[in-house]
């Protein structure tokens, strides 16, 4: 009987130390395969290394690069909440976290400068033909790219066709180039050229566009027509922005993806301020950027509302080095005219006298935003500062409730916001709160994730959502990004599905004004008609908080992308 | 035994086809498209359809997946189309895929080398204080959310805390005791790994921890251990080779599937240590729809699973005659 046991146990001792072995063989090959890799990754061995080619995109986990005697500055990833850019080619880079790297890499014919004015780039200077439909651009001639060849109008002509091209598949072109003639039939197939980019010389460019525009030009300075190298991206296939050839102020030295992006600076670029820093190194992930800056890892840091009770505290250090700026965005609370009961004005006028928006913004938000009353935030050209303060009026939110035509019979009301299950945003549940109690509203709310939601509130027409919140962010610094993109009859981003003929016919003639003045004015003019038919309760204006150490000089937090790096030096 | 693995591999396939089926069919049909994330806020009606057209979402689902699927086997497995846009989705996941294997290594380590003793002292004190306080540590370790140890340890133990005396200008400060990825993660032989193991094992040490101590506690009460202790060996004898060994047989097979899980990534540990894994991959290509690494992952850990199982049954066959005879 001890016999045939011992065989079983012996059996299973096998196995056990089989197990075991195994186990350890995978962790020393998988040990022994790392180590080769980081010894191939590290600056010995330069054929795989980090230092090999310009915009190397690795696979290899290197080690950190030797920065002695070199000025880096150190930055948390994208806008400040890191995370991988989703492209680096101008003509797909549609959102914020791509154009912090792509406006620093690329430029275009014009650029904005810190307070947000149109300036020439790699046109020196530009002409507006009688009817203000052509511009004629004359380029620098200095300008090359980062491999040293001159940029000409031919580059300038390839890019846009490309960027219209629609195997390319820009998001972006529509939007911002569109106004250029032949761009829209490119897109949909209807030409192969686009008839209006013209290259009269070398250095010459002329661009016709359908109507005249005056906020054209600040389209101009987005990354769509940023100007990319026809060599780059046609040898690079699919993915050339892994080794980018720019004219920007900096070029890629490496991306490390889910790491680490580094630039260094264009040696041959052509504006002043040249770039004072060597490298920039911008950390991606982002975890716990507060840390790394608490600890000196980190030169700069965005600062988030589970830290701004901490810095806003005059007492603490970190108070010393906050930077706080505007954003040029308005979050709104908006409601859907076409759904019942808010087709009704005097309902959406109620819910809105029933929200405080200043007690969210104080107790919810930490004073971290800025109560809103506008539709265009502060810092945007044509803001005026509205007068007094938001509107709360309980009695007067009951009472016309009473006078509207779902009187005694209001239906249940859903607040769609985005969120991951769990509690709902606490601002969501404050202001759903103060309605339920102001009006005896049955409200709930539904959570929803990001996809789903933009999915629905792109298509107004058909949008299921009764009241929601969303935010928008200007896209160029003119008052038509906000007013007439968000409220014209039959725009996609027109949530509410808001419609005012009268809106529209003024709207008609601001596109059309010449001077800028009355222009603006016109536009202020709107944003009046709709805040008293309240499509939408604005509800703040968002404010980034920076925290940025003293020796680094000349940093700005514009609210727009800009190319910003430049500016920047480090004392220390 | 080989009849046994070649009928079992023949399965892969039509699982792999169920599974695929299933992940496309969801992808396409589910709310949210990656068209629609693409442009954002900036979408309009002309746009979504010609990008949708360009990406052929617009033909119908055989097409697609059939296309799909044709790719597939001569390894192309699509393009990133939101995140990573452009990127092969191939490139990406063997990118990614090093760093997960390596933090679930350690992890599955660390839960073994913590978890057995504590489950094996357990189930030798049954009902004692000790089992009590190891009962207690592995309910703690399992209930305290990731989400909340996440930000607690690093703060704990990866940051520099300043101290002042207090009435003198004597300033000090200690750590940070582990460091922190920083745009660079150094593999295996970094302590930098630590941290983020750490929590990952909790789950495996529980897991281990009760297994071994309720294995302990059956085979204690089996007859041919009264008879071992009858035969007048000694109580350390019974318990190592007698007890111990069959008490690790059901650890073995849970280890087993385990591996299964190494090329699955966590979303929670990886986002928030930066570690540059598979789970942040899948993270963000959940939340912005793209279809292509989504399937290209679920099949990945569909087979991962599928051979771990595999091999478990076979390593179940070796242990268990009457599994090997039928």
């Amino acid at each position: 009987m001890s016999n045939s046991s011992e065989t079983g146990n012996r059996w299973l001792l096998g196995i056990v130390v089989i197990l075991v072995v195994a186990l350890f063989g995978a962790i020393c090959l998988g040990a022994a395969a790392v180590f080769m890799l980081t010894q191939a990754g590290s600056p010995a061995a330069p054929a795989l290394g980090a230092t090999a080619a310009p915009g190397r995109t690795s696979v290899v986990p290197t080690r950190a690069p030797a920065t002695s005697g070199k000025k880096v500055l150190r930055l948390p990833g994208g806008s400040g909440g890191g995370g991988d850019p989703p492209t680096l080619d101008p003509a797909l880079a549609g959102d914020a976290e791509s154009a912090v790297y792509v406006a620093e890499i690329f430029s275009g014919l014009v650029t904005l400068d810190p307070n947000l004015k149109v300036q020439p780039d790699i046109a020196e200077k530009w002409d507006i033909s009688e009817d203000r439909k052509t511009l004629t651009f004359y380029l620098r001639k200095e300008v090359k790219f980062q491999d040293g060849r001159p940029v000409t109008a031919q580059d300038f002509k390839y890019t846009i066709e490309r960027a219209a091209n629609p195997a390319t598949a820009s998001p972006t072109a529509d939007t911002y180039l569109g106004d250029i003639v032949g761009v829209k039939d490119k897109l949909n197939r209807k030409a192969a050229e686009v008839s209006g980019v013209q290259v009269i010389d070398d250095y010459t460019l002329k661009i016709t566009i359908d109507q005249p525009k005056a906020y054209f030009l600040a389209k101009l300075t987005f990354p769509t027509a940023y100007v990319v190298d026809k060599n780059n991206v046609e040898r690079g296939g699919r993915t050339w922005t892994d080794r980018p050839n720019g004219t920007g102020p900096f070029k890629l030295k490496e991306y490390v993806r889910s790491q680490r992006i580094v630039l260094a600076k264009n040696e041959n670029y052509y504006l002043e301020p040249k770039p004072q820093v060597d490298e920039v190194q911008f950390i991606l992930g982002g975890g716990s950027f507060m840390t790394l800056y608490e600890n000196g890892d980190l030169d700069s840091t965005r600062v988030f509302i589970s830290d701004i009770e901490r810095v806003s505290d005059p007492s603490s250090p970190l108070n010393k080095e906050l930077f706080v700026g505007p954003e040029l965005s308005t979050q709104f609370v908006v409601f859907n005219t076409r759904k019942p009961p808010f087709d009704d004005p005097k309902v959406r006028q109620a819910f809105a006298l029933a929200i405080d928006r200043q007690k969210v913004v104080d107790v919810v938000f930490q004073k971290m935003p800025l109560v809103a009353n506008s539709i265009l935030p502060p810092g945007m050209p044509g803001y005026t500062e509205p007068g007094g303060k938001p509107p709360y009026d309980l009695a007067k939110a009951k009472q016309l409730l009473a006078e509207s035509k779902y009187a005694g019979k209001l239906p249940d009301i859903t607040w769609t916001t985005v969120g991951a299950g769990g509690a709902a945003a606490q601002d969501i549940q404050a202001m759903t709160a103060m309605i339920k109690d102001a009006l005896g509203v049955n409200i709930s709310i539904q959570q929803t994730d990001w996809a789903t939601f933009i999915g629905q509130l792109n298509d107004p027409s058909r949008n299921p959502y009764q009241i929601f919140d969303i935010g928008w962010i200007a896209d160029y610094a003119d008052p038509q990004n906000f007013v007439e993109i968000l409220f014209r009859t039959g725009s996609t981003q027109n949530w509410s599905a808001y419609s005012n003929p009268e809106a529209d016919k003024i709207l008609d003639q601001a596109g059309l004004e010449k001077d800028t003045a009355t222009r603006f004015k016109l536009y202020q003019q709107v944003e009046q008609m709709i805040l008293a038919d309240f499509p939408v309760m604005p509800l703040t204006y968002s404010r980034q908080y920076w925290l940025t150490k003293p020796y680094v000089k000349g940093m700005i937090y514009p609210p727009m992308i800009i190319p910003r790096l430049k500016y920047v030096s480090l004392e220390k | 035994m080989a009849a046994f693995v070649i009928r079992r591999l023949v399965w892969l396939p039509i699982l792999l086809f169920f599974v695929s089926v299933i992940t496309f069919a969801l992808g396409l049909y589910g709310p949210g498209d990656p068209v629609q994330v693409m442009l954002g806020m900036h979408a309009n009606p002309e746009t979504i359809e010609r990008l949708r057209h360009e990406y052929g979402f617009d033909q119908p689902f055989y097409i697609q997946y059939l296309n799909y699927v044709a790719n597939a086997l001569q390894g192309n497995f699509g393009y990133s189309l939101v995140k990573y846009r452009d990127q092969p989705v191939g490139v990406l996941i063997a990118e990614k895929l090093p760093a997960t294997i390596q933090l679930n290594l350690v992890a599955i380590l660390l839960g073994c080398a913590i978890g057995v003793p504590l489950g094996l002292v357990a189930g030798l004190k049954r009902d004692t204080w000790l089992d009590l306080v190891v009962r207690g540590i592995v309910v703690a370790g399992i209930s305290f959310p990731i989400i909340f140890l996440n930000p607690v340890l690093t703060f704990i133990f990866s940051r520099r805390h300043e101290f002042t005396l207090a009435a003198t200008n004597f300033t000090f400060s200690i750590g940070p005791f582990l460091p922190m990825v920083q745009g660079h993660w150094d593999g295996l032989f970094s302590p930098k790994i630590i941290l983020p193991a750490f929590i990952e094992s909790l789950g495996v040490i529980a897991v281990l921890t009760r297994q071994m101590r309720a294995g302990m506690i059956e085979v204690l009460s089996e007859d041919y251990i009264r008879t071992a202790r009858a035969k007048g060996l000694r109580e350390r004898v019974v318990v190592v080779r007698h007890a111990m060994r069959n008490a690790l047989i059901p650890i073995a097979t849970i280890l087993g599937l385990m591996l299964g899980g190494l090329v699955a990534g966590s979303f929670l540990v990886e986002n928030w240590f930066d570690v540059p894994g598979v789970g942040q991959l899948a993270f963000d290509a959940l939340i912005s729809r793209d279809y292509y690494v989504i399937m290209a992952l679920t099949l990945l850990i569909a087979v991962a699973y599928i051979l771990a199982n595999l091999f478990v049954d076979v390593l179940y066959g070796f242990l268990d005659p009457r599994i090997r005879q039928s």
